[in-house]
C-alpha cells in the first residue's frame, strides 16, 4: 500500500460510499416514485400528484398529525436544552459525572418507553405506591401520564435520553474552553449570574443549537417511542405515515410516501442548519 | 557492504512549483557516514524517502552496488530509518521490537532471541529485553531504534535527525555511540542533520545541501577550514567577506568589507569569526571601525563592528578586552587566514 | 451542607441509573403482584421461564446477535480504508465525501427503511437476513467510520515506514502494526456499530417484513399489549448486551460516546 504514492483517495472510500449512496440513492428514489404512484402497488404509468393532494386536503389527519408532532419535539427539545444546560454548569463546577452520562446508552429509546410505561401507567408502579400512601384507592384515579392525548409520555421519553445527550455535548465544549476567562472575569469583579449570561452562555450556545436541533430532527423524524406511549388520535407524524404505508388498502400507500418525505424534508433541513451552527 | 550512487534525481511534489531535488546526484563509499546538513526544506528528507522507497523520483536513479534499486519493493531494500522519534511499537517489548525486522523474514525465534541479545550488548543496554518501550528514556529508546535497524544487516542506514529530541549530554554520548558502532559494523550511512557541530564529529564527509542542490561537499575540517563558495562559507559560519583585488588590505588601498556578496568580476576573500582581531590601535591590515555590541560569552568575546556600513562580526578567546558601544577600534584581518571564495 | 447536597444528587442520579433494570428484574421475577401492593411479594422465575421457553425468543435474540455480529464485522471491513483516507489524507472532494457518508446519520430511518423495502422487494432481499444486514449497514456505517477516522487523524504513519523499512510485506504491516495501533477504536467503532444494528427496530420491521425478527421487535408488540411480566423478561434479555458492552467500555466511551448520538 505504501508503494502506491499515488494511491487515489476515491479508490479506498469506494466499497463505503458505493453502498451509502446506492441504498440511499435507491430508497429516496423509490420513496419518490412511489409518492407519485407509478411503482409498487398501484403501478399507474402516469406520475400524479394525487397522493399530495389528498395528503394535504384541509380535512386531512396530516395536519392534526403535524401540529402533534411540532409540540411534542419543541416541548421535549427546549426542556432538554434547558435540563442540559443546567445540569452541564452544575457538573462541569465539578468535573464529575462523565460515566454515569454515558451509561444512558446502555438504554436504548425503546427501553426508556418500557421503563415509562411500566412505571405511569394507571396500575404502574407510581400508581401503586400512591395508592400505599393513600393518595388514590382505584387504578383510574391516577392522572394519565402514558397513552395520553397530549403526548406527556411521549415528552418524559425523550427527555430523559436527551438530556444527557445535550449535557455531555455542552460539556465536552466548557472542557475544551481554557479555564481563564471564568477566573478572569471572577477577577474583574463579575457575579455569578453574571459569569454564566457573559462568559458561560455565549461559548457554550453554537454546540447548544446546533444538539438541539439535531434532537429535534431526531424526535420529529422517530417513530418507536410515539408508537408505543402515545394515543391513535392524535398520532404523530411518523407513526401515520407508517400506517399508511402498510395498510391493506394499497391506495394509501403513497400518501403514507408522501407524509415521510415531508418528515425527511423537515430533517434535512433542519440538519443543514445544524451544520451550519456547528461551524460557528 | 555497499556502495551507494545516486544519479542525477529530480523531484517535484504535486501540488508546489518549486523542485525538491534539482539534478542530485552523489556517490557514498562502503562503510562510509555521509552526513546531509542542511535548512528545513533543503530537501534532505525527500532524498531519504526515495531511497528507502516511501516516494518515487520524477527522474533519475539510485544505485546499491551498482544495481538500481528503484523498482526494488520498499522492503526489500535493505535501506533502515532511524528518526527523531524512535517509533518503537508501543505495544511491543524491546526484545520484540528489535527482533521486529527478523519475525518478518521468518527467522526462527531462537535465533531471534541471540541476535537481539548480541544487539543489546553492542548499544550497551543488556538485559533489558522485557521492558516496555514505554519504560525507556529517550537516549535508551534511540539505542533501541538504532539496534532495531542494524539487527537486520542493512545495507544503508538512513539516520533522520535521530538525536535533536534529546538533552545535551545524552546527545554527545550518543553521537560517541552511534560513530563507535557504525564505524565497527561498517555500515554505510547517511546522516540527516541541521547540527553543523554534530554533522562534523560523526561524518567522514559532509554535503551541504541548499535548495535541493548540493553546494559543497568535502571532509568536515576542509569545508571547515577552506569553504570553497560564498554558500558553503556562510553554512560552515563565516559572515564576514572582503572583495578587492587583493587579499591583504595594505595601507592607502580602499577595500570593502561586506556581509552579503553581491556578484562581480572582483574576487571575494573569507574569514573566519573567529581569526578576525579587534584591537585599539590600527596595523598592517586593519580597517577603522566602531563597536556596535560586545558580549561576554564565558570562553570567548563577541564583538560586532561597523566598518564601512557592513556589520564584521568577531570572536576572541578569553582573555580579551571590552569595548564600550560606540568604541573606536580597529578590525584585523589576518592575511594568512584570508582565503578566496567563488 | 454543600457536600450532602452533592452526595444527595450524585445518588440520586445513580438510583436513577439503576431503575431500569431493577424495575425490570422486579416485575420479571414475581408473581401475582397485584394494583394496590406496592412491591412485589412472590419472588418467581416462572414467568422468565415462560419467555425463555417461547421459541421465538431465544432464535430472535439469537438471529438479532447474528445480524448484529455480522454488520458490525461488515462495517469494520467497509470502513477501514475509508476511514484511513478521511483522516490521513487531504485530497479534493474530501469534504464532498465526509458529507455523502453523513447523510444516513439525517435521513430518517422511517423514509430509509420505507423506500428500501420497495427495493428490496424487487431484488428478493425483503424478508432475508441479507436485507436485514445489508440495511442496518446504512446506520452503522458512518459512525465506524467518524470513530476510526477520528484516530486515523492522530495516527502516525512513520510506524508503518519503519517496519516497511524494516523489511515487513504491506499484509505483515496492517496485520502486526496498522491493527494492533488501532486496536482500541476498532474495538470501539464495532461495539457501536453492534449496538446501533442490536436496537433497530424500524429497518429490521420494514425490510424483514416479519421473517426475520429480533428482541427489538418481539420487546415492541410485547409491549404494545402484553402483560407486565413477559414485557419486563424481555427488556431484560435486550438490555443485557448493550449493558455489558457500556459497563466494559466506560474509558473509551469518553472519548467517543456521544459520536452515537441519536440513531442508537
Amino acid at each position: 500500500m505504501r508503494s502506491h504514492p499515488l494511491f487515489a483517495p476515491w479508490f479506498s472510500l469506494a466499497p463505503a460510499l458505493t453502498i451509502v449512496m446506492v441504498l440511499l440513492g435507491a430508497s429516496l428514489w423509490y420513496a419518490v416514485a412511489e409518492s407519485l404512484g407509478v411503482i409498487g402497488a398501484i403501478g399507474q404509468n402516469q406520475p400524479s400528484f394525487s397522493a399530495y393532494r389528498a395528503a394535504f386536503l384541509p380535512a386531512s389527519e396530516f395536519w392534526l398529525s403535524l401540529t402533534f408532532s411540532l409540540w411534542v419535539s419543541l416541548a421535549a427539545t427546549i426542556l432538554s436544552a434547558a435540563g442540559a444546560l443546567i445540569l452541564a454548569v452544575w457538573l462541569s463546577e465539578r468535573n464529575s459525572g462523565g460515566f454515569a452520562l454515558h451509561w444512558n446508552l446502555a438504554f436504548p429509546h425503546l427501553v426508556w418507553s418500557v421503563v415509562l410505561l411500566l412505571i405511569l401507567s394507571q396500575s404502574g408502579l407510581f400508581s401503586r405506591w400512591a395508592a400505599a400512601l393513600g393518595l388514590i384507592s382505584t387504578p383510574a384515579e391516577f392522572p394519565v401520564l402514558v397513552r395520553d392525548r397530549f403526548g406527556i409520555g411521549i415528552l418524559l421519553s425523550y427527555i430523559g435520553k436527551e438530556i444527557p445527550f445535550l449535557t455531555i455535548t455542552i460539556l465536552s465544549v466548557l472542557r475544551s474552553q481554557p479555564v481563564g476567562y471564568d477566573v478572569v472575569a471572577e477577577n474583574l469583579g463579575a457575579s455569578r449570574w453574571q459569569r454564566l449570561r457573559y462568559i458561560t452562555l455565549p461559548q457554550v450556545m453554537p454546540a447548544l443549537l446546533a444538539g438541539s436541533l439535531l434532537v429535534f430532527g431526531f424526535i420529529f423524524s422517530s417513530y418507536e417511542v410515539p408508537a408505543l406511549l402515545g394515543v391513535g388520535y392524535p398520532r404523530a407524524l411518523p407513526v401515520l405515515a407508517l400506517r399508511y404505508f402498510l395498510d391493506p388498502d394499497l391506495r394509501l400507500r403513497p400518501t403514507g410516501m408522501v407524509i415521510s418525505l415531508v418528515i425527511t424534508a423537515v430533517t434535512l433541513v433542519v440538519a443543514v442548519a445544524s451544520l451550519r451552527m456547528g461551524e460557528k | 557492504m555497499t556502495t551507494v550512487n545516486i544519479i542525477s534525481l529530480n523531484k517535484t511534489y504535486p501540488n508546489s512549483a518549486a523542485p525538491v531535488l534539482k539534478d542530485f546526484s552523489l556517490s557514498v563509499h562502503d562503510g562510509e557516514m555521509v552526513a546531509f546538513l542542511g535548512p528545513s526544506g533543503s530537501g534532505k528528507s525527500t532524498l531519504l524517502k526515495l531511497i528507502t522507497g516511501i516516494e518515487r523520483p520524477d527522474s533519475g536513479d539510485i544505485h546499491f552496488d551498482g544495481v538500481s534499486i528503484l523498482n526494488v519493493h520498499p522492503n526489500k531494500r535493505g535501506a533502515v530509518l532511524m528518526f527523531q522519534k524512535s517509533y518503537l511499537f508501543p505495544f511491543l517489548n524491546v526484545e520484540d521490537n528489535i527482533g521486529f525486522g527478523l519475525k518478518v523474514q521468518g527467522m526462527s525465534s531462537a535465533s531471534i532471541r541471540a541476535e537481539v541479545k548480541r544487539m543489546l550488548n553492542l548499544i550497551g543496554l543488556p538485559g533489558i529485553e522485557k521492558r516496555k518501550s514505554g519504560q525507556l528514556s529517550g537516549g535508551e529508546g534511540q539505542r533501541v531504534a538504532l539496534a532495531r535497524a542494524l539487527v537486520t544487516n542493512p545495507k544503508l542506514l538512513l539516520l533522520d535527525e535521530p538525536l535533536s529530541s534529546l538533552d545535551t549530554s545524552v546527545r554527545i554520548n550518543l553521537q560517541e555511540a552511534i560513530r563507535a558502532i557504525q564505524r565497527e559494523l561498517g555500515v554505510t550511512t547517511i546522516f540527516v542533520t541541521h547540527d553543523l557541530g554534530e554533522a562534523m564529529a560523526m561524518s567522514d564527509r559532509m554535503a551541504l545541501l541548499l535548495n535541493g542542490e548540493i553546494v559543497a561537499l568535502d571532509k568536515p575540517e576542509a569545508l571547515f577550514h577552506r569553504p570553497r563558495s560564498v554558500a558553503a562559507a556562510k553554512f560552515m559560519g563565516v559572515s564576514t567577506f572582503l572583495s578587492g583585488n587583493q587579499p591583504c588590505p595594505e595601507q592607502g588601498r580602499r577595500v570593502t568589507v561586506k556581509n552579503e556578496v553581491c556578484f562581480s568580476s572582483e574576487k571575494i576573500f573569507a574569514i573566519r569569526p573567529e581569526h578576525i582581531r579587534v584591537q585599539k590601535g590600527g596595523c598592517e591590515n586593519s580597517m577603522r571601525g566602531v563597536v556596535s555590541d560586545c558580549v561576554f560569552r564565558g570562553e570567548y568575546i563577541e564583538y560586532q563592528v561597523d566598518v564601512n556600513a557592513a556589520t564584521v562580526r568577531a570572536r576572541m578567546p578569553m582573555p580579551a578586552p571590552m569595548f564600550p558601544h560606540g568604541a573606536q577600534v580597529f578590525v584585523k584581518f589576518p592575511q594568512e587566514h584570508l582565503f578566496e571564495v567563488t | 451542607m454543600r457536600h450532602l447536597t452533592i452526595y444527595a444528587l450524585r445518588f440520586l442520579l445513580y438510583i436513577l441509573l439503576a431503575a431500569p433494570p431493577l424495575l425490570f428484574a422486579a416485575y420479571a421475577f414475581s408473581t401475582r403482584w397485584f394494583f394496590p401492593a406496592p412491591f412485589p411479594a412472590e419472588w418467581t422465575t416462572a414467568a422468565f421461564a415462560r419467555v425463555l421457553r417461547d421459541s421465538r425468543t431465544l432464535s430472535s435474540a439469537a438471529q438479532g446477535l447474528g445480524i448484529a455480529l455480522t454488520v458490525s464485522l461488515l462495517s469494520l471491513i467497509l470502513a477501514l480504508p475509508a476511514a484511513r483516507v478521511l483522516g490521513l489524507r487531504k485530497f479534493r472532494g474530501r469534504q464532498t465525501a465526509w458529507l455523502l457518508l453523513f447523510l444516513p446519520t439525517v435521513v430518517p430511518p422511517l423514509a430509509i427503511g420505507m423506500g428500501l423495502n420497495i427495493l428490496f422487494l424487487r431484488l428478493g432481499l425483503a424478508g432475508t437476513l441479507t436485507g436485514v444486514t445489508l440495511a442496518h449497514l446504512l446506520p452503522t456505517l458512518p459512525y465506524t467510520i467518524f470513530t476510526l477516522a477520528g484516530s486515523f487523524a492522530r495516527f502516525d504513519e512513520n510506524y508503518e515506514f519503519q517496519a516497511l523499512a524494516l523489511g515487513a510485506n504491506p499484509f505483515q504491516i496492517f496485520l502486526h502494526i496498522t491493527l494492533r495501533m488501532l486496536a482500541p477504536s476498532l474495538l470501539t467503532a464495532a461495539l457501536f456499530a453492534f449496538l446501533i444494528s442490536w436496537s433497530q427496530y424500524l429497518l429490521t420491521l420494514l425490510i424483514g417484513g416479519g421473517q426475520v425478527l429480533t428482541l427489538p421487535l418481539l420487546l415492541f408488540s410485547a409491549a404494545s399489549g402484553g402483560n407486565p411480566s413477559s414485557i419486563a423478561a424481555l427488556s431484560l434479555l435486550f438490555i443485557a448486551p448493550p449493558v455489558l458492552v457500556i459497563a466494559l467500555t466506560a474509558r473509551a466511551l469518553s472519548q467517543h460516546g456521544n459520536e452515537i448520538r441519536e440513531q442508537y
